[in-house]
This record gives structure tokens, C-alpha cells and sequence, in this order.
């Protein structure tokens, strides 16, 4: 149990390497695959709760690191109202939520019902991408929602959801390698 | 709930906490050293993507290349007869400031660099490009096109820097109208994620007399842009009962851009 939850900790991290290789379709709004969000989704619902903090933790400040904008500093007398962003950290909190969402899942996840999962993880990046603009709205003091934005959020969490799959068969291969059962329940079923 | 994940969600708490509470030099630092973990990859990742887009470029039709390469070969001409021109008349004023023993007024210098990636982040409209500290770029520089303002450095690392694009929000430009007194701020507008996204200038007069068409260049106020960049042209006026607004198209073509001029010092 502890060699897995910490190699899902290794492969949130390798996740982080392999969003370099994402680009944007730029024909899709700039939607794109969420590599990063997917494999901690995905990861969430099968290591404990202190684990899924700790990635929480990880992806949220690490995500910040990638994606924050330094202050403008100019004349205030010219530039007087300046745009104002989100603070660096803000995604530890989100991160944490979407675990806990997840998390929710855990029971039929442990009957060896993968797929609501997998299907939650494409609500769950759909919500974390809502929150996100949310709160982006919020410290900007207007709320504006475009064609445009629903189509960027819907397609990315589309795109997302699409490889659920895969990540949930690498993490049964890194459970299986590590002696661990991520569907205790259905196999307890199974040898009655 | 169970006590160790009581005390782990309060430990992920403050851990929270801490990271909201950074100032802004040590969040740099932080991305200094994320960027410099993820460099190898970063690198393989960005030229992947230029030569996914090389590759794109090249399948267009070779009619229209060379319609275009000979239009670009009529424009360097052109530009050759402007550049002797610009260069005797740059001599002839050097020669007459030192006669009066003027103050040189400008020194402008700038580095080219090629965009590496585009749009590395969900919300923000931004782009990456090969040059940075080591090239001497800092932060808050412009950054030009042949065309005209493609925004300022918001990150500059060693080896590559972070482009804020015009289209952003959070990019704001004080910028003059050609041919009127009217002057205001430039910016992008949230959203905008379709292939040709427009500006919106602010703080108008409530009466300007603005036509589409009229072009919109940087004021040089404010001290981030240097005076009489291009930045586009007028496409509609919108009036309000305070002050009024203007849509603007960008001059540069931002989906279609390869290479970039960082302007490092201006003086003046």
C-alpha cells in the first residue's frame, strides 16, 4: 500500500514531464488534454486520503509554478486600474476539492466499478475548469461566458475523459507491482 | 472522521496557507526551480511542437509559397531603398546633433527570437520564445513583430521567456488614435479564444470622433512601451452616456507568427 501510494506520487510527477509534450488545439479553442489534473483525478480515488492531500499539495503548487503571470508594474497615474490575478497557491485548494469529489466514488471503485470514475473525471475537470474562470471573474470584478469559454472547458474535459482509461490500467500495472489490490471488494466477492 | 486524516487535511491547510502567502520574489523563485527540473522535457516539448507546426506549414499549397516569396522579395527591396535611405538620414541628423552638441535621445536595440510554444497555460494567452536572461531580456519588455506590438516579457528564464500576448486581459496599453486628439487603454478581452480576437479601447472621450479603419498606436505614457508601436485599427466605436469604447483589430496576426523582436534598452 505504501510503495503504491508513493509510486503515484512519482507518477504525478512524471505527468507533470509529459504535459511539456500536450500542445493546444488550436481548431478545438485551445482546448487540450489535462495530463497533470488526470492522472491526480484518477489517482485520488484509489489512494488514501493523506496521499491524496499530498498530491493535492504537489499538483496544486506545481500547476501554479507552470501556469502563474508576474504583477505589471507601471505608472499608476496612466494604468489605473490594473487587472488583477489569482494568487499563486490557489490551486492547492482546487486540486484538494476535486480529490475529495472523487474520493466520493471510492466504494463502487473498490467493487471494481472503474467506469463511474472514469466518467467523473471528465465532471471533475469540467468543475475544476468552471471554479478556476469562477474565481478568475470573481478578483476581476465582472462575469463575462462565452461560446468560446464552454467550448474550451467542455472540450478539454472531453479530451481529458477520453484517457481515463489508460491511466487507470497503468495504475492496476503499478498496483500489481507493488502487491496491491486497487479493487479489494470485488475480488473479496469474487473467491466467495 | 478518521484522526489521521484530520491532522492531514490541517497539515494540506497550512500547507495552503503558506503558498497563498508568498511574495511575489520567492513564487519567482519557485518557478525558477520548477522550470529548471522540467527544462529536458520542456525543451523536447517545445520542438516537438515547432516541427509539428513546420510540418503544417510546409503541406500549404506551393503556388501560394511562391506567390508569397515573391512578395516578400519585392518587399525586401523596398525595404533595402527605405533602410539606405533611413541610414543617410541617420548619419545627416547624427552629423547636425553633434554640431549642436545635442543629447543622443534614443538608443533602441533589440534581440530576435522564434516562438518555441503557444499558449502554454489554459487561460492566459501567452507564448514562449527562445531567448531570455542569457540574451539579456528582463521582465516587462516589449516584444515586436514586423507588424506591429505582440505584448511584453512576463517571465524571462535563462534560456526562454514567457510572452504576455496584446490579446490578454491583463495586458493594458496606453495607446494614441492616429489623426485625433483621442488617446485611452488598450486590452484584450476575456475569452477571446477564436482565431481572430479583438481589443477593447477604454476611456474615450464620450464624443471621439473615431472612424473603423483609423490605426491605434502606443502612446509611450505610462512607462512599459516605447511611443508609436502599431498595435491595429478601429473596427467599431461604441458609445456610452461617461466616456466611450472602440474595438480594435490587432495589427500582428498572432496565430500566424514565427518570429518575434525584443526591444532590450530605450532611453529616452
Amino acid at each position: 500500500m505504501f510503495r503504491y501510494n508513493v509510486s503515484t506520487v512519482f507518477l504525478l510527477l512524471a505527468a507533470f514531464l509529459a504535459q511539456q509534450f500536450v500542445p493546444a488545439f488550436s481548431g478545438l479553442s485551445h482546448a487540450r488534454i489535462l495530463l497533470v489534473h488526470l492522472v491526480f483525478l484518477c489517482s485520488a480515488v484509489t489512494v488514501t486520503t493523506p496521499t491524496m492531500l499530498l498530491m493535492a499539495f504537489i499538483g496544486g503548487i506545481f500547476w501554479d509554478a507552470h501556469c502563474s503571470l508576474a504583477p505589471i508594474i507601471a505608472d499608476p497615474e496612466i494604468y489605473s486600474k490594473p487587472v488583477e490575478s489569482l494568487r499563486f497557491g490557489y490551486s492547492i485548494l482546487l486540486f484538494g476539492g476535486m480529490g475529495f469529489l472523487m474520493q466520493g466514488l471510492n466504494p463502487l471503485f473498490r467493487q471494481g466499478k472503474w467506469h463511474f470514475s472514469a466518467a467523473l473525471t471528465g465532471i471533475a475537470t469540467f468543475l475544476y475548469l468552471a471554479a478556476d474562470y469562477c474565481l478568475i471573474s470573481f478578483v476581476r470584478g465582472d462575469f463575462v461566458i462565452s461560446r468560446a469559454i464552454v467550448r474550451l472547458m467542455t472540450y478539454t474535459s472531453l479530451l481529458t475523459m477520453l484517457f481515463s482509461p489508460l491511466i487507470f490500467w497503468l495504475l492496476y500495472r503499478l498496483a500489481k507491482l507493488f502487491d496491491h489490490s486497487l479493487y479489494p471488494e470485488a475480488n473479496r466477492n469474487r473467491r466467495r | 472522521m478518521k484522526p489521521l486524516n484530520l491532522i492531514a487535511l490541517l497539515l494540506f491547510l497550512a500547507g495552503a496557507t503558506w503558498a497563498l502567502t508568498r511574495s511575489e520574489p520567492i513564487v519567482r523563485e519557485i518557478q525558477v526551480a520548477y522550470f529548471k527540473a522540467i527544462a529536458p522535457t520542456l525543451k523536447s516539448g517545445s520542438a516537438l511542437e515547432t516541427k509539428a507546426r513546420e510540418l503544417l506549414t510546409e503541406t500549404k499549397h506551393s503556388k501560394e509559397l511562391d506567390a508569397e516569396l515573391s512578395t516578400i522579395r519585392g518587399e525586401i527591396g523596398r525595404l533595402r531603398i527605405i533602410e539606405s535611405r533611413f541610414k543617410a538620414l541617420e548619419r545627416e541628423n547624427s552629423e547636425l546633433r553633434h554640431a549642436l552638441n545635442f543629447k543622443k535621445a534614443t538608443s533602441f536595440d533589440v534581440v530576435a527570437a522564434q516562438i518555441i510554444r503557444r499558449h502554454p497555460t489554459t487561460w492566459w494567452q501567452t507564448m514562449e520564445i527562445n531567448a531570455g536572461e542569457n540574451r539579456g531580456i528582463g521582465i516587462q519588455l516589449s516584444v515586436l513583430s514586423n507588424d506591429g506590438l505582440v505584448g511584453i516579457i512576463d517571465r524571462p528564464f535563462k534560456q526562454r521567456s514567457s510572452v504576455l500576448l496584446i490579446t490578454d486581459e491583463k495586458c493594458q496599453v496606453s495607446v494614441r488614435v492616429e489623426g485625433s486628439p483621442e488617446g485611452g487603454i488598450l486590452s484584450g478581452q476575456r475569452g477571446e479564444f477564436e482565431r481572430n480576437p479583438t481589443l477593447r479601447l477604454q476611456y474615450l472621450s464620450k464624443n471621439a470622433s473615431l472612424k473603423p479603419g483609423q490605426r491605434v498606436f502606443t502612446s509611450g505614457r505610462g512607462g512599459i512601451f516605447q511611443p508609436n508601436i502599431l498595435v491595429g485599427t478601429i473596427i467599431s466605436v461604441e458609445r456610452g452616456p461617461l466616456d466611450s469604447e472602440a474595438l480594435v483589430k490587432p495589427a500582428v496576426d498572432l496565430s500566424d507568427l514565427g518570429t518575434v523582436f525584443v526591444v532590450l534598452s530605450e532611453n529616452h
